[in-house]
């Protein structure tokens, strides 16, 4: 038994490997086609990269005739940079990048200028105008969060339980919620305890459950609702919650779509789970890439707008729309295929919702 | 190597260079003088704690997340101690845990249910769960370990790709995907209330730590009695057994000191339709089982460490790989071994924190290893090799789970608290050499 | 090679040796550290083994220890061919060893560096501290009475402390055949006279003996045949009696059987 086992780890290394190789990604291998794209991942460590943003690029891409060469820099941005420039090497035509440590990116970017070769952020912007950035709003997606959870629960106590200090997502995030529950603060229908909003070592489930318990302990459990950045964190939320008996009781809103996120919607321990359809946002940069391959000009590009980034850069960006889902509009999660009623309905009893049978 | 007239320079024998001077109380009673150190340390730091919370910190609530909280890391701790005394390191522990995490959410949501068509709680498949993750965990442990020992990769470097194996192995079992929820039994042993001794079983087990103790201490005493050993004064033994078991009793008590949440409890009390009263129905929660799991694991390991060929061949190679191989020990087997260990600890700690989190997701146990080792270290392991304690890598462990929650508690923000946790690492580990310094 | 034959050793009968090194060869990366060396010990003998730095004492004797098999030759042990592959391969023909670095685990205490390898166990296979503490108490008190720090490990005693938990090891498991490496270099004077003297005790209990010293005086005093070695090669082995010092020293300087040893040669030494 544990020697089947090891030969199936095995597989799965040898799998990684061959993915991790600078040709993985398209059928092309790079030779075929006029239209050669390069993608930089910050990294696949996420539910949704390998399962979502890349089968919705491969397909905008293969549709196009495009060849794609892409490569993981497991969030080093070290790693990335060489990795950026292995991609030039290679001679692409268009970059997209996922960038694992703004900041440090800027160099990619200017080696690609240099180099005259049109740049696309995906998903993380970049504080450079030649670069069009693409994502999914993620102000849209606080405000989004916040405006179910002030729905469901418009007084009380609130906690804000952050992502990992010092990058710039918790940052939009922490913007839109602040758009939608600065007036009710200022009313005083919303309360946040000192000590209630917490940033979350690596993102970690396990760390906003601990971070939780304490707040709960430190509050009497006097709260009534929780603003989580993601849904693995609202997902130890919940659990710190369940250990009080508190679950479905408070408000609990997060992001990302998770399958287990959107079950508990569906159980109605938690309120709203915002989902960016990422094989939506690898498709639009596919579609994006093709165009460049035509015309370099950023600008130029179906759906930018002109916009500035946190630094202040005017520069383009094309912004999709983010879905919220809650108990209301379920079965938009089942339109997508997202995920299957098994899924959605695991342990939810009967009759409680229109979609679980 | 070979002859050399060097000049006669050593001390006379029975000149007592290093003998420690026997006249403290510490020594007298016995106790390891930097244990019971770290211990008033810890309780400096509790007290400042619920001064600084307004009387948040020592409450049973607190103490008893507390203890929760720390569990994983202390699982870990144990094994990690070990791998440090004999010079090796593992950085492979966090990806590991990742890896084990899948499996063991997979099995139970998906694997075991379609192979089988067993629904999710389907009885007894917890156990089958946790021994194949357990078993996931200790062959990767042993691989690793092969390559380590048999191969002579060092361990930085082995354990440093495995950090990396594993976290990539982890993604690509489900693409990422978060497994929950998972087996409402399997969760009874990431805690919560109702993952919980209770006020009788958490005595029951006080009870037996209590006798089992006084019966060591009678025991050791016979022993040495027998062969003629000088014994401690009968008041020593006498204190030791009763500080010991009154560090147990209140432990206990406060364990047992904290009820039930009261929407739990009503829940409880209209299931089995037990009449609540005005004041609400007070349940006590006792000792979570993950804290169970962890003090029978630093007991088991305490027991392996001291009282085993292997534990004392580990501490020989950590004290001189050279001599351990003169004496005729298996270094590589020994060596091979305390990796198996490794990974098999590292998956418990997987099922600690899955079955707390209610869910099996990608990035778990992410940075772990630091935490670790930090703990350990902490905890007066030496990164040199050949000195460390089981107790002191748990203590050390709790010390670190101590700041993280008491700093949340005042509000004290996610930086900072890395900033204090990187200090109190420098400290310890600089007091400890200090101490060391002076002794020698 | 008439002048170097060994010589037959006092107690010599018609049993075969206790241990016969036969053609021995230890090789590092091409050099031969040990090339073609035989030696022999018989009970109750002691065959000292000297010769300068490099000489392959020390690689001769690690090649009997199991701690570094030789490349080629042959080992007898009451006239039996063995195989010794590994320290314990030694220890199980009765083989122990005092090594010059004493190869003690510093940070554990004397019970457990003297049953390092071999601990003694309770019936359930835990370790038996307590026995082990009481057989290192016992043997302890005859080699080294003044000896009292059992609970602490050996990195905090002194030298001779050291060196006498080391001797400890090798005498507590009733050896046959014992390999002392400089056992005195660390040792002041009281104590170098107790390893002498216990030296004679052994060999009069009929324990075979190779002593490895720089100390020709030493060598001289306990020895009954002397071994002498050359930058890997064996110079020739002499009756302790029919050689004096001078000429052991011209043998290991010069690397010639005595008599091949001119006079102005000697005189070098001499002075």
């Amino acid at each position: 038994m544990s020697i089947r086992r090891t030969t199936a780890a095995l597989a799965v290394l040898t799998m990684i490997l061959a993915a991790c190789g600078p040709s993985g990604g398209g059928d092309g291998s790079g030779a075929a086609g006029d239209c050669h794209v390069g993608m930089a991942w910050a990294t696949f460590q996420e539910e949704r990269y390998g399962l979502r943003d890349l089968p919705g690029l491969e397909a905008a891409l293969e549709a196009g005739g495009a060849t794609l060469t892409d490569n993981d820099a497991a969030n080093s941005a070290e790693t990335q940079a060489s990795n950026v420039e292995a991609l030039l090497d290679a001679g692409i035509d268009v970059l997209i990048l996922n960038s694992a440590e703004p900041e440090s990116s800027l160099q990619s970017v200017e080696a690609a200028v240099d180099a005259g070769i049109p740049i696309i952020a995906y998903d993380r912007e970049l504080e450079s105008a030649d670069a069009l950035f693409m994502t999914h709003d993620n102000v849209g997606v606080g405000r989004m969060i916040a405006e179910a959870v002030t729905e469901a629960q418009p007084t009380g106590n609130y906690a804000i339980i952050k992502g990992q200090e010092g990058q710039t997502n918790p940052l939009f995030l922490r913007q839109g919620f602040e758009e939608v529950i600065a007036p009710l603060i200022e009313a005083g229908d919303i309360t946040i305890p000192e000590g209630a909003e917490v940033y979350t070592d690596e993102w970690l489930p396990d760390n906003a459950q601990d971070n939780m318990e304490t707040i709960l302990t430190a509050n009497d459990n006097d709260i009534q609702a929780v603003l989580a950045q993601n849904d693995g964190m609202a997902g130890g939320v919940i659990a710190a919650l369940a250990a009080q008996g508190l679950d479905g009781e408070v408000a609990v809103g997060g992001q990302d779509g998770d399958k287990a996120a959107i079950n508990r919607v569906a159980l109605g321990t938690q309120v709203v789970s915002v989902l960016k359809d990422a094989t939506e946002l690898g498709t639009a940069a596919g579609e994006a890439a093709l165009q460049l391959c035509e015309n370099p000009d950023i600008s130029a590009v179906e759906g930018a707008v002109e916009s500035t980034t946190v630094g202040g850069i005017e520069g383009y960006a094309v912004l999709l729309d983010p879905l919220p889902i809650t108990r209301d509009n379920l079965q938009a999660a089942l339109d997508l295929e997202w995920l299957t009623v098994e899924e959605l309905c695991a342990d939810v009893p009967s009759g409680t919702v229109d979609e679980c049978p | 190597m070979t002859t050399q007239a060097e000049p006669i320079e050593a001390p006379l024998a029975g000149e007592p260079r290093g003998e420690p001077v026997r006249t403290s109380l510490l020594s007298t009673l016995g106790v390891d003088v930097r244990l019971v150190g770290m211990v008033v340390a810890l309780a400096v730091l509790w007290i400042a704690f619920n001064f600084l919370s307004d009387g948040r910190f020592l409450t049973p609530r607190n103490l008893w997340n507390l203890s929760v909280q720390s569990a994983a890391v202390a699982v870990m701790t144990t094994g990690m101690v070990l791998i440090i005394v004999s010079r090796n390191i593992d950085l492979s522990i966090g990806s590991i845990l990742g890896f084990t995490a899948m499996i063991v959410g997979l099995l139970q949501a998906e694997w075991i249910p379609d192979l089988l068509g067993l629904p999710l709680n389907a009885p007894g498949t917890w156990i089958v769960v946790v021994i194949l993750g357990i078993l996931v965990g200790a062959v990767i442990g042993g691989l690793q370990g092969f390559v380590i020992a048999f191969i002579g990769v060092p361990s930085f470097v082995v354990t440093l790709g495995g950090l990396l194996i594993w976290r990539g192995a982890a993604f690509a079992l489900a693409s990422g995907r978060t497994i929950a929820p998972l087996d409402p039994t399997y969760q009874l042993l990431g805690g919560g209330p109702q993952g919980s001794l209770g006020a009788t079983l958490s005595w029951v087990v006080a009870g037996i730590a209590i006798v089992a103790f006084a019966i060591g201490l009678v025991l050791n005493r016979r022993r040495r009695r027998r062969y003629g050993f000088p014994v401690r004064p009968v008041w020593a033994d006498v204190t030791i057994g009763i500080i010991g078991s009154l560090l147990v009793a209140v432990a206990v008590w406060i364990a047992n000191a904290y009820p039930w949440p009261p929407n739990l409890a009503e829940e409880y009390a209209i299931e089995n339709g037990i009449p609540i009263p005005p004041g609400g129905l007070i349940i006590p929660t006792g000792i979570a089982y993950p804290v169970l799991i962890a003090i029978g694991i630093a007991v088991l390991m305490t027991f392996i460490a001291k009282r085993r060929r292997f534990g004392r061949y580990v501490y020989s190679i950590g004290g001189n790989p050279e001599a351990a191989i003169l004496a005729g020990i298996n270094t590589r087997r020994t060596i091979m071994k305390t990796f198996i260990l490794m990974g098999a600890l590292s998956s418990i700690a997987a099922v600690i924190i899955t079955a707390r989190l209610n869910a099996s997701t990608l990035a778990l146990g992410t940075g772990a290893e630091l935490q670790v080792i930090a703990a350990a270290v902490i905890g007066g392991t030496s990164l040199a090799g050949g000195i460390g304690t089981i107790a002191g890598g748990v203590l050390g462990a709790v010390i670190m789970q101590s700041l993280s929650t008491g700093m949340t508690l005042i509000g004290v923000d996610n930086a900072q608290q890395d900033m204090v946790a990187g200090v109190v690492l420098i400290v310890a580990v600089g007091f400890d050499s200090w101490l060391r310094r002076r002794r020698v | 090679m008439t002048a170097t034959e060994p010589v037959k050793p006092a107690t010599s009968g018609s049993r075969p040796p206790l241990v016969e090194m036969r053609n021995i060869r230890v090789s590092f990366g091409g050099v031969h550290a040990v090339d073609d060396v035989s030696v022999d010990l018989h009970a109750g003998e002691v065959v000292g083994l000297v010769g300068g730095n490099g000489a392959g004492k020390s690689t001769l004797i690690r090649a009997l220890s199991g701690a570094h098999p030789p490349d080629e030759g042959e080992i007898y042990i009451d006239g039996e061919k063995v195989s010794i592959s590994s320290p314990q391969d030694a220890r199980n023909l009765g083989i122990e060893t005092i090594y010059q670095t004493l190869a003690l685990a510093d940070n554990v205490d004397a019970a457990a560096n003297l049953f390092l390898g071999r601990e003694l166990t309770t019936r359930l296979g835990s370790l038996d501290d307590a026995a082990m503490e009481s057989a290192t108490r016992e043997v302890m008190g005859r080699l080294n009475p003044k000896f009292k720090n059992f609970k602490v490990p050996v990195a905090s005693l002194s030298g001779g402390q050291r060196q006498s938990v080391a001797i400890a090891r090798a005498v507590h498991f009733n050896a046959r055949i014992l390999i002392m490496d400089e056992p005195t270099a660390a040792l002041g004077p009281a104590e170098t006279e107790q390893v002498r003297d216990l030296v004679s005790q052994l060999k009069a209990q009929g324990i075979g003996i190779f002593l490895i010293s720089h100390d020709i005086h030493d060598v001289f005093d306990l020895a009954d045949r002397i071994s002498v070695m050359h930058t890997g090669d064996l110079v020739g082995t002499v009756d302790k009696d029919k050689v004096t010092k001078d000429e052991v020293l011209a043998m290991i300087i010069i690397g010639k059987p005595p008599e091949q040893v001119s006079e102005k040669e000697m005189a070098q030494i001499i002075h």
